[in-house]
């Protein structure tokens, strides 16, 4: 005689269940999506210069003119890649904190990745930024 | 003859707490997507020596149509330092993180002044950007 195996068994998860499965999941990428930190790069800038009054310090300071494709060193033109190294001579020279302040002025048109890439190759080679921004005055006219 | 009264339960059916609490976290992730930046639209730039920004209170956006967002409202760059002092209080140095995040192609014009706003409110600049590999 042949006995027939019973093989009634059948393995599911509750269906009740599957809200607490989600909310956990949820909570799990939750988690995750939080917990991702950014990365970055510091900056100190001391407030902008009110040039009237600090035009004898500016002419000890190295001037930095930024403009959509081009850097001037001094209002010398510099090619992009030597100014890493053109600004670490010119800062080294310096011994003061003072002295190594580096005022940096952009065109209207500079783009943001252009801009922290030249501040960011001042910083590292231990100049400190200050902007240079234009001041705008109203002028009334009778 | 005194008839008993029908005294029915009412229960909240236990089976649907998951769901209950699925929908609660679905508002609350909302009503935080609004104070949040990531909906904006902002590519990064590169730069080298990057380091950890950490926990900051105050986050600005200026995304790929120049506009400039405070903690993900759409601000104007007029009364942007006050509204950064406001949010930093008086908190000590170390605690005054201003986290910065610039769309790479926006311009001078529109970059420099917010960061000047941040150095006026007394912020710790940070400039949210990419590791440059090159």
């Amino acid at each position: 005689m042949r006995l027939r195996r019973k093989n009634n068994l059948m393995v599911e998860p509750p269906a009740s269940a599957t809200g607490d499965i989600a909310f956990n999941l949820i909570v799990f990428f939750l988690v995750c999506a939080s917990v991702q930190p950014d990365s970055g790069r510091k900056q100190t800038i001391p407030r902008a210069e009110q040039t009237e009054n600090k035009e004898k310090k500016n002419d000890e300071n190295i001037q930095v003119e930024l403009k959509r494709n081009a850097v001037l060193i001094n209002g010398d033109a510099v090619r992009i890649p030597e100014f890493s190294a053109r600004i670490k001579v010119k800062l080294d020279a310096k011994r003061t904190q003072e002295e190594k302040i580096v005022i940096v002025k952009s065109g209207d048109d500079v783009q943001y990745a252009h801009w922290i890439a030249i501040t960011s190759q001042i910083e590292d080679a231990g100049g400190i930024i200050t902007l240079q921004l234009e001041e705008e005055q109203t002028v009334t006219v009778p | 003859m005194k008839i008993k009264r029908k005294t029915s339960r009412a229960e909240v059916p236990s089976m649907a707490m998951g769901d209950i609490a699925f929908n609660l976290l679905i508002f609350f992730v909302i009503l935080a997507k609004a104070q949040d930046d990531s909906h904006l639209q902002w590519t990064p730039a590169e730069a080298k020596n990057l380091e950890s920004a950490g926990n900051s209170l105050v986050s600005i956006v200026i995304d790929n149509e120049n506009d400039v967002y405070l903690n993900g409202q759409e601000t104007g760059q007029p009364g942007l330092a006050a509204m950064i002092e406001e949010m930093l209080g008086g908190r000590p140095a170390g605690d005054r993180t201003v986290l910065l995040k610039v769309h790479r192609e926006v311009t001078a014009q529109t970059f420099e002044p917010v960061i000047e706003s941040i150095s006026e409110a007394g912020g710790e600049l940070v400039h949210i950007v990419e590791e440059d590999k090159k």
